[in-house]
């Protein structure tokens, strides 16, 4: 039972991390490379306004998503549509934000190494008190409970959000065709600033999230959870928010069952080798839609 | 056809100015380093110093040159070299092994150059003595604890390997009446690797207690959850947990919220203020190291004193008091040397290696260029570090 927790807890994190930048790779195909670095920035922004501030867990959060949303967005305006705009073709463009996204990534982690030193940092001890449940024999935080919550939850609004409303319609036609999208009379670029800023509101989130769950974190932190997310992403299929969630969870439940029954030792080894099965057997991800191109 | 000559005559200058350059750099006739081992000091002494001041690293290399500065400042205030003075150009290397090997190049090159203090970072450190150590330059590292850095007579390492003084965690545990034991550590750096996989099993056999589990992780791991649930609901009263100083506060925090109450212990990357974040969960957890500002050798209590009084009152770390010893036992090399000659300064070295020293760490010796120190056992109090009395 204490498997499935900490499974539970490890695939909320990743799934949480992997949301954002799933909703803006399937849509308007910007693979985010600095999305770790905006969930890490997000954190060690907050840790230093409350560490004087002393700031509650609900402001934390809400502060996180402004903070994640504003980078997120200045990114989208100052890096990626200059580069969008000055590329002859969207492939090369698609390769040039990725460069891009590293460069953002440096700059933000090269200021956090500068200030802290890379010593560990979180939030004051007084942010959340942690009581522990005994269920089923498992023992259970409350920071566990919000993470698990928050990921579930989260997940099922940006779902809904991208299937049923209005604006999430007109995303999801601009990750079918961005062309015919733009003639039926969808603003591209504004849809664009809008999803990368929700992108970055749910990396904020899941900075601090990740930050209550361990304590404290490094400013290389967000590069792990980059590798992380892009394999829970790729294992479930890109574009879709179940298959992100199913990603998410399939990959912390394979890590937690090599750590549970081995020595630790193969973890991230067989975790991408099956990451590489998936790609041989189902390339598309396990919900990926086959993709159709005419000609 | 003027064309042509024009780019003959362009190629030919260009490559007379390169030759004429080249020439000039590596044949500097600067007086500091002449190389011909004459006696007497010069005015100047010059030192490369290669320190990870920024990337993942940067905490070993900001407080090893804090140490170094102070180091300085007192042997230019005794006049411990008369009316030499010791100028040290400080580099950057930040994550990049390549920029290390890069500035060892350029300080090898340089003849106004006669020592280097090498990077902090084992695979940096390994590069640059694989430069500096054929060319016959006196290389000082901190830290740098892997295979390949102390390559020769012209490297020396003034960081005592933790195995060394690693002693005293066996003897904490068997104080402590433990008879089982977890470890995890960190499969990836070298030091960590040989802690966990043949130094504890050798002091649980010292000591009457049992390894009951052996985990491994990679260095960049952030998540122990399953590593604490299965601790936790094992025997074990005693974990080791030999993991980089960023991890050692995520994994402490982890295992006490999975309900773990028994003993924490760590290595020397559990000091420099990396246990502040786990605060109170990481209080009693000991650690230890070759250096604590509590450790009571009057050389230890001198340096810490004049360290608080430089820096605002700010406690030194490990990484500082290394520092200033380094920067102290290459002064001491220099004065029984009497010369800026490298091979001289090398034979300086050596003979204080032989002789040993007091420094920031206690009394210091050598076994070869590598040093020794007794080691003290640190204790998180919850808000600081203190000495601990293990007793048998």
């Amino acid at each position: 039972m204490q498997a499935v927790v900490n499974a539970l807890t490890s695939g909320s994190i990743y799934l949480l991390f992997a949301l954002g930048m799933s909703v803006a790779w399937g849509t308007i195909g910007v693979l985010n490379f600095a999305h770790g670095a905006i969930f890490m920035f997000t954190a060690f922004l907050l840790h230093t306004v409350a560490s004087g501030a002393g700031l509650s867990l609900p402001v934390l959060l809400v502060t996180g998503a402004v903070v994640g949303a504003a980078i997120s967005a200045l990114t989208q305006l100052l890096v990626f549509e200059p580069i969008q705009r000055r590329s002859p073709d969207a492939h090369r463009a698609e390769l040039q934000i990725l460069v891009g996204g590293i460069g953002v990534a440096s700059i933000l982690l090269a200021i956090s190494q500068r200030v802290t030193q890379s010593v560990p940092f979180g939030f004051p001890p007084g942010t959340i008190t942690v009581t522990s449940y005994d269920i089923l024999g498992a023992r259970v935080t409350n920071i566990h409970l919000i993470v698990v919550g928050f990921a579930l939850v989260l997940s099922a609004a940006v779902g809904w959000w991208l299937s049923s409303s209005r604006v999430g319609l007109g995303l999801r036609s601009i990750g079918v065709d961005p062309e015919v999208a733009t003639m039926m009379g969808i603003n591209r670029r504004r849809l664009a600033r809008g999803t990368m800023a929700l992108a970055g509101g749910l990396s904020g989130v899941a900075g601090v999230l990740l930050t209550l769950n361990l304590g404290s974190i490094v400013p290389e932190t967000g590069d792990a959870y980059l590798l992380k997310g892009f394999a829970a992403i790729i294992l479930g299929g890109v574009g879709t928010v179940r298959g992100t969630v199913l990603g998410a969870f399939l990959l912390a439940a394979a890590e937690t069952v090599l750590i549970t029954t081995t020595s630790g030792q193969w973890v991230d080894a067989i975790a991408f080798a099956l990451i590489f099965a998936m790609l041989l057997l189902r390339p598309n991800g396990i919900l990926g839609h086959k993709e159709v191109r005419r000609t | 056809m003027l064309g042509k000559a024009f780019t003959r005559v362009v190629v030919l200058a260009t490559t007379a100015a390169l030759v004429v350059t080249t020439a000039a750099c590596s044949d500097n006739p600067a007086p500091s380093a002449s190389g011909d081992g004459g006696g007497g000091l010069p005015a100047t002494v010059k030192i490369l110093s290669i320190r990870q001041l920024t990337g993942p690293s940067s905490f070993a290399g900001t407080n090893g040159k804090k140490g170094m500065d102070l180091a300085l400042d007192e042997i230019a205030a005794q006049k411990f070299l008369g009316d030499t003075t010791l100028e040290v150009d400080v580099k950057d290397s930040a994550n990049s092994v390549q920029e290390a090997a890069s500035f060892a190049n350029q300080g090898v090159t340089d003849r106004s150059y006669s020592a280097i203090i090498g990077p902090e970072a084992s695979a940096q450190a390994t590069a640059v003595s694989a430069i500096t150590q054929p060319a016959k330059m006196p290389t000082l590292y901190i830290q740098a604890g892997s295979d390949g850095v102390v390559t020769g007579d012209y490297t020396f390492r003034v960081t005592a390997p933790a195995a060394s003084y690693f002693d005293i965690a066996g003897e904490y545990v068997k104080s402590k009446g433990i008879t089982e034991a977890a470890v995890l550590y960190a499969t990836d750096n070298p030091t960590l690797n040989q802690l966990g996989t043949k130094k504890i099993p050798e002091l649980a056999a010292a000591n009457g207690f049992t390894v009951t589990s052996s985990d491994s992780v990679a260095s960049n791991a952030q998540d122990f959850t399953s590593f604490a649930s299965k601790v936790t609901s094992s025997q074990a009263k005693a974990v080791f947990v030999m993991l980089i100083g960023p991890q050692t506060p995520v994994v402490i925090t982890q295992l006490r919220r999975a309900g773990y109450q028994g003993e924490i212990i760590g290595m020397s990357a559990m000091g420099s203020g990396n246990l502040k974040p786990a605060g109170e969960l990481a209080k009693g957890a000991v650690w230890p190291t070759d250096f604590t500002a509590d450790q009571p050798a009057p050389s230890s209590q001198k340096f810490v004193e004049a360290y608080k009084a430089k820096y605002n009152g700010e406690v030194p770390n490990n990484y500082a008091a290394e520092g200033y010893d380094t920067m102290w036992f290459l002064a001491r090399a220099i004065k029984e040397a009497n010369s800026a000659d490298r091979t001289a300064i090398q034979q300086g070295l050596a003979k204080v290696a032989a002789e040993g020293f007091d420094g920031a760490m206690g009394r210091l010796t050598f076994e070869g260029n590598d040093l020794r120190v007794e080691g003290v056992l640190a204790q998180w109090t919850g808000s600081g570090e203190t000495v601990v009395q293990v007793n048998g």
